[in-house]
C-alpha cells in the first residue's frame, strides 16, 4: 500500500521528480560522458599502441645495417627495424611523408583494405585518411618523387601506423591536411640502385660510374641505403634508460634517442588526453555538483512537504524505519533509473560523439568510448547522497512526536535576521522589494542553490565561448603578430651559399634555423628542446608577457619562453647548457630575456649570437611577402607555406573544438534552466499560500507575477555578476592547466562574449521564471488557503 | 436599513470523478448594511462556500449574488479582483497574514491595491496594536495576529467584512476581544459576516442564517442582541 502511496506522491508531484530525474541524468551524463570519451581515447590507444607494437625508442642518424645489428645486440633489446623516411613530392605537388622499412614488425600497419606488408611486394602502402581525401583505391598507381627517383607504384594497402597518428608538415602547422599531406611506406626493395649508387659516389667525391665500378665492384646498394632512424621495442621499458645510454655509447652514426613519449604524434595524441582529463575534473565536476546541489534541496523539500503525512503514519503505528525506508524510496528508484539512463547517454551520446571527433584528427583505427569505472562510482555516490539526505530529512521529522507532526509547521522566521530590512533605507522599499528581500533572507539555502545554479551556468557558457574567443585571440597573435610575412618557404637541407644567394636576391634574406638541442639541467637531467635561431628581422616578431611587440632580440644571449621559464625555474641572468643533436660540443648561454610563445615553448637566440658560438649558420626557413600565389615550385625550396593556410590549419582546429563548446553550453544551458525552473517550482510552491492570501485581498495577478519575477531576476543578475568573472577565471585556469605543455594560452575574452552570456542567461532564467509566473493565474484561492490551514 | 447583499437562488456544484455534489443547494437570502450577521451550520453544510461566493473568492455555478446593485455572480475575474481589492475584507481563522512583513507593513499592504485605504496607524491604534507596528507576526500572540488580520481588512474600508472562524484558533478570552471589534466595525456601518460552529456568538448578532446541506434552513433577526460581555463562553 505504501509502494502506491508513493507512486501517487510522484505522480502528485511529477514536476518536481521530473527535475530531479533530469538532474541527476545529466549531471551523470555529463560525467559518464567525458569519462567514457577519454577512457575511450586512452585505451584506444593502448590498444592499438600495444597489438601494433609502437617503438619505445627512436635512433635517428644516418644509420646502417651494422648500427642495427649492434642494437639488436644490447641487453633489453626486443627487436629493431630501419626505416628511411624522407620527404617525397606527388604528381600533384602533394607532400608525403615516405618510409622505406624492410620489415614491419615495429610500428605494424594496422590495414583497413589491401595486403600486409612484405618487404617483397612491390607497390606502396598509404595513409588511410590521405586515400580518402584523394579518393585513391587499392591498384591505383601513384607517382612518388625523391631526389632522382621518380617511383610509379601500385597501391597495396590503406594503413594506420601507431607512430603516425597526427603528422604535420612542419611545425608551424596546427591541424594535418589530409589532401595535401600523408605518409607512405614502402619496401627497401624499390629504392633504386642508381639513386643509392649516386648518393654514394657524391659522398665519395666520385665522378663517373666507371672509377665507381672499379672502386667498389662488389657495390651491394642496400648495403649504403642511408636509414634516418631505428625503431627500438624494448623488453623492460624500467631499463629503457640503460638501453639509451648503450644506445649512445656504441652507435657513432646515432645523433638523437628519442623516447617515443617526446615525438610528437604521441605528445599530440597525450596531449588531447591531458587537456580532456581536466576536462573531466573541471566540467563534469561543476556540472555534477551543480545538479547535486539543486537535487539535495529538492529532495529536502519533498520529504519535507509530506510532513503531516509523516505524522498521520507515525500515529497509525508505522515504526520509523518503515517510514523512513518509504521515503528512501522516493529517491532510490528515480535516482537509480536517472543513473542509469545518465551512464547510457553518456556514453552512447557524448562518449560517442566525441571520440568520432577525435578519430577525425587522428589516425587511429577502433576508436570508441569506454565506460569507466568511475563513472559507476559516481552514481552510486548520488544515489547514495540522495538516499541519505531523504534519511537525515525523515529523522528530523520523525524525532518529533505524532501530535506535533500532525500540525503544520509555521516556518520559522528569525526576527533577528529580517531586523535589518526594518531599519533605513529599508523602510522606504516597495511592499514587493521588501517581501522578496525577506523572502531571501528567510530561504538562504534555496537562494544559495538557485545562485549556484545561474552562477555555473553563466560561468560555463562565458568558459566555452571565451575559449573560443581566446583560440582566436591567439590565432591573430601568433599568425598576425608574431608572424609578419605573407610566405614562409622551407629550405632544402645542406643548401650551398650560392644557391642561397640566388634565393636571398629573389625572396630576401629574413631566414630563420631550427636546431633540435638537449638542455642539462644542474641535477645532471638532459632534456630534448629546440633553438629557433632568426635572422629574419621583422618577419618573425616577439611579443612580451603582454603581447606587446618587442624591440629586435639582443645578440648576446638567448631568450627564453615565459612559460618555459616557469616551469623550469629561469630567472634573467641565469645560464643555460646545451648542445645540439648529432655534435658533442656543450655550450652555456645565458638568458637575457623572455619571450611569450602561444605555440612552442623553446629557446632562442640571434644568427649573431649563433655565429658567436662559432657554430654555422644553416638556414632552414625563408620569410617574405612577395605574392607566391601562382608559384607551385621553386628550385631548392621544399614547402611554400602561405599564413593564410597556416591560419586555416588553425581555423580548423578551432571548428572541432566549437562543437565540443557547442555541447558543453548546450549541457549548461539545459542545466541551468532545469535548476531555476527546479528552485522556481520550490519557491512557488512555498509562497504558493501567501499568494493566494495576497489574490484574497485583491492583489491583480500581474502584480503578484512581478513579485515572483522579481526574486528570480535579483537572483539571476547576482549570478551573472559572479559567474562572468567566474567564466573569465574557469577558461584561465583550462587553459593554463589543461593545454599541452608547449602551449602558453591565457583567457582573452571579448565584451560581446560576456554581453552574450549575461543576456543569454537573463534571458534562460527569465523565460523560465516567466513559465512558471504562469501558474498564478491558476491559483485556487480557497483550496490553496484550505490546505494551508 | 439599506439592503446591501441578496442572493437569488445561487447553486454550486462541485463535481468530483462522477460524482456531483451541491454544496449550495439554491440559496436566496439578503442582508443589509451595517448587519452583523452569523452564519451558522454543521461541518458540510456550505457555510464556507457562501463566505467565498460573497468574497469572490469562488463563482457560483448558477443563481445572482448582488452587492448593493452589482452582480457579481457575473463578474469576470477582473472585475472579482476589483471587488475583493475595493469592497471585502476577509478575516481568516488562521490569520493568513504575510509572515515576512511587520505589522505595519501587513496593514499597509492594502495601498498597493486600493487608493480608498484608511491611515494605517489609526487603524492599528483602533485595534490595539500600536506599540506592535514593527513586529513581524510570529512575535505577537495568536489574538494580536488576528487582530493584525482584521486591521488590515478594515484598512481599505469594505462594505463587507467576512469572517471565517475568526475566534476558531483563539481562547475565549482573546476570541471575545476579537468579536467586540468587529461588533465595532457593524456599528460603523461596515456589514460583518461571520461563519462559525460557535452557536454562542448568534447571540450577539443582529441576523442569524442557520445553513444545513446547502439550503438556507433560517434567517431570522434578533430583535435584541446581547451585548458580548453578557454572554457566557
Amino acid at each position: 500500500m505504501l509502494k502506491r502511496k508513493m507512486f501517487r506522491d510522484i505522480r502528485k508531484n511529477l514536476s518536481q521528480f521530473i527535475t530531479i530525474f533530469l538532474m541527476i541524468m545529466i549531471g551523470i551524463m555529463a560525467y559518464a560522458g567525458i569519462e567514457s570519451y577519454m577512457d575511450g581515447m586512452t585505451k584506444t590507444a593502448d590498444k592499438f599502441y600495444s597489438e601494433n607494437n609502437l617503438q619505445d625508442l627512436n635512433v635517428l642518424g644516418y644509420l646502417n645495417h651494422d648500427d642495427l645489428k649492434e642494437i639488436k645486440k644490447i641487453d633489453n633489446v626486443k627487436n629493431a627495424e630501419l626505416k628511411l623516411s624522407v620527404s617525397a613530392t606527388t604528381d600533384k605537388d602533394r607532400i608525403l611523408l615516405l618510409n622505406f622499412i624492410e620489415s614491419n614488425n615495429i610500428s605494424k600497419f594496422y590495414v583497413y583494405e589491401g595486403v600486409e606488408f612484405d618487404e617483397n611486394k612491390s607497390g606502396i602502402w598509404l595513409d588511410n585518411f590521405y586515400c580518402e581525401e584523394n579518393d585513391i583505391k587499392i591498384g591505383d598507381t601513384v607517382l612518388v618523387k625523391y631526389g632522382s627517383m621518380e617511383l610509379y607504384e601500385k597501391v597495396l594497402g590503406k594503413i594506420n601506423v601507431p607512430d603516425h597518428l597526427y603528422d604535420t608538415r612542419d611545425e608551424s602547422e596546427l591541424y594535418p591536411d589530409r589532401k595535401e599531406f600523408g605518409f607512405a611506406y614502402m619496401s627497401t626493395n624499390e629504392i633504386t640502385e642508381d639513386y643509392i649508387k649516386s648518393l654514394v659516389m657524391k659522398k665519395s667525391n666520385i665522378s663517373d660510374e666507371k672509377t665507381f665500378e672499379m672502386l667498389m665492384p662488389n657495390f651491394d646498394y642496400k648495403e649504403y641505403i642511408p636509414f634516418s632512424s631505428i625503431m627500438i621495442d624494448v623488453k623492460n621499458n624500467n631499463k629503457r634508460d640503460n638501453v639509451k645510454n648503450a644506445v649512445e655509447d656504441k652507435i657513432e652514426n646515432a645523433k638523437a634517442i628519442i623516447n617515443i613519449e617526446d615525438t610528437s604524434s604521441y605528445m599530440a595524441y597525450q596531449g588531447e588526453i591531458d587537456e580532456g582529463k581536466t576536462y573531466v575534473g573541471v566540467f563534469s565536476g561543476i556540472f555534477l555538483f551543480i545538479a547535486m546541489l539543486s537535487v539535495i534541496t529538492t529532495m529536502t523539500r519533498v520529504v519535507k512537504n509530506q510532513r503531516t503525512q509523516i505524522g498521520t503514519l507515525k500515529a497509525l503505528g508505522f515504526s520509523n524505519n518503515k517510514i523512513l525506508l518509504h521515503y528512501i524510496e522516493y529517491g532510490l528508484y528515480i535516482s537509480i533509473f536517472a543513473s542509469m539512463v545518465g551512464l547510457t547517454l553518456g556514453y552512447f551520446v557524448i562518449g560517442n560523439t566525441f571520440v568520432n571527433l577525435e578519430m577525425k584528427f587522428f589516425e587511429i583505427p577502433n576508436g570508441s568510448p569506454s565506460m569507466n569505472v568511475s563513472s559507476y562510482y559516481i552514481s552510486v555516490i548520488v544515489i547514495l547522497i540522495v538516499a541519505v539526505i531523504t534519511y537525515i530529512t525523515g529523522r528530523s521529522i520523525l524525532k518529533e512526536n505524532p501530535a506535533e507532526t500532525l500540525r503544520t509547521k509555521i516556518p520559522s522566521i528569525k526576527g533577528n535576521t529580517l531586523n535589518i530590512t526594518k531599519k533605513g533605507f529599508f523602510k522606504k522599499l516597495s511592499f514587493s522589494t521588501k517581501w522578496n528581500i525577506r523572502d531571501i533572507l528567510r530561504n538562504k539555502i534555496r537562494t544559495f542553490m538557485g545562485l549556484a545554479g545561474v552562477v555555473g551556468c553563466a560561468a560555463l557558457i562565458v568558459c566555452a565561448l571565451g575559449m573560443f574567443d581566446s583560440m582566436n585571440f591567439f590565432v591573430k597573435l601568433q599568425f598576425e603578430d608574431l608572424y609578419n610575412f605573407d610566405y614562409k618557404l622551407n629550405l632544402k637541407e645542406n643548401l650551398a651559399d650560392d644557391e642561397l644567394k640566388i634565393l636571398y636576391d629573389k625572396y630576401g634574406s629574413n631566414t630563420s634555423q631550427s636546431l633540435g638541442i638537449e638542455i642539462r639541467n644542474k641535477d645532471g637531467k638532459r632534456e630534448s628542446n629546440n633553438i629557433f635561431v632568426t635572422d629574419a628581422n621583422n618577419y618573425v616578431r616577439f611579443v612580451d608577457n603582454k603581447n606587446k611587440i618587442k624591440d629586435k632580440p639582443s645578440d648576446d644571449g638567448i631568450y627564453v619562453t615565459y612559460k618555459l621559464a616557469q616551469t623550469k625555474g629561469y630567472k634573467l641572468g641565469d645560464k643555460i647548457t646545451w648542445h645540439i643533436y648529432g655534435d658533442n660540443n656543450y655550450y652555456t648561454s645565458k638568458i637575457i630575456g623572455f619571450n611569450k610563445d602561444p605555440q612552442n615553448q623553446n629557446v632562442s637566440m640571434t644568427r649573431k649570437y649563433l655565429e658567436s658560438l662559432e657554430i654555422k649558420y644553416k638556414p632552414d626557413a625563408l620569410y617574405t611577402n612577395i605574392d607566391l600565389s601562382e608559384t607551385k615550385k621553386i628550385k631548392n625550396i621544399e614547402t611554400i607555406q602561405n599564413i593564410e593556410s597556416l591560419k586555416e590549419g588553425m581555423t580548423s582546429m578551432l571548428s572541432m573544438m566549437k562543437t565540443m563548446l557547442i555541447l558543453i553550453i548546450g549541457i549548461a544551458v539545459i542545466l541551468g534552466s532545469v535548476i531555476i525552473y527546479n528552485l522556481g517550482i520550490l519557491s512557488y510552491t512555498e509562497k504558493q499560500y501567501q499568494f493566494s492570501t495576497l489574490k484574497v485581498l485583491g492583489f491583480k495577478d500581474e502584480q503578484i507575477e512581478n513579485i515572483f519575477i522579481k526574486q528570480n531576476n535579483w537572483i539571476a543578475i547576482i549570478s551573472i555578476i559572479i559567474g562572468l568573472p567566474g567564466g573569465f577565471y574557469l577558461t584561465d585556469f583550462l587553459f593554463k592547466t589543461a593545454i599541452e605543455e608547449h602551449y602558453d594560452f591565457g583567457a582573452w575574452i571579448s565584451v560581446k562574449t560576456y554581453i552574450i552570456s549575461a543576456v543569454g542567461t537573463f534571458i534562460i532564467s527569465y523565460i523560465v521564471s516567466k513559465f512558471l509566473s504562469r501558474k498564478i493565474k491558476k491559483i485556487d484561492m480557497v483550496s490553496s488557503l484550505k490546505g494551508n490551514e | 436599513m439599506n439592503k446591501l447583499i441578496e442572493l437569488k437562488n445561487v447553486k454550486k456544484t462541485y463535481v468530483i470523478g462522477e460524482q456531483k455534489f451541491n454544496a449550495l443547494d439554491g440559496i436566496n437570502l439578503s442582508i443589509n448594511q451595517g448587519e452583523f450577521v452569523v452564519i451558522l451550520g454543521p461541518s458540510g453544510a456550505g457555510k464556507s462556500t457562501l463566505l467565498n461566493l460573497l468574497g469572490g473568492m469562488d463563482k457560483a455555478t448558477s443563481g445572482d449574488i448582488f452587492i448593493g446593485e452589482n452582480n457579481i455572480a457575473r463578474y469576470s475575474d477582473k472585475e472579482l479582483t476589483r471587488y475583493r481589492a475595493n469592497d471585502v475584507g476577509f478575516i481568516f481563522q488562521f490569520y493568513n497574514i504575510m509572515p515576512t512583513l511587520t505589522v505595519e507593513e501587513n496593514v499597509n499592504l492594502i495601498k498597493d491595491v486600493t487608493n480608498t485605504s484608511k491611515d494605517s496607524k489609526e487603524i492599528l491604534k483602533s485595534v490595539g496594536l500600536l506599540k506592535h507596528v514593527d513586529k513581524f507576526p510570529q512575535e505577537l500572540s495568536g489574538g494580536e495576529q488576528q487582530r493584525v488580520s482584521i486591521a488590515r481588512a478594515i484598512m481599505k474600508n469594505p462594505k463587507v467584512l467576512l469572517c471565517d472562524e475568526p475566534t476558531g484558533a483563539l481562547d475565549s478570552k482573546t476570541g471575545v476581544e476579537v468579536l467586540k471589534l468587529l461588533r465595532k466595525q457593524s456599528d460603523e456601518d461596515t456589514t460583518v459576516i461571520i461563519v462559525t460552529h460557535n452557536a454562542l456568538i448568534a447571540d450577539i448578532a443582529d441576523r442569524v442564517i442557520r445553513i444545513k446541506n446547502g439550503q438556507v434552513e433560517e434567517n431570522v433577526l434578533n430583535k435584541h442582541p446581547k451585548n458580548i460581555d453578557e454572554v457566557k463562553w
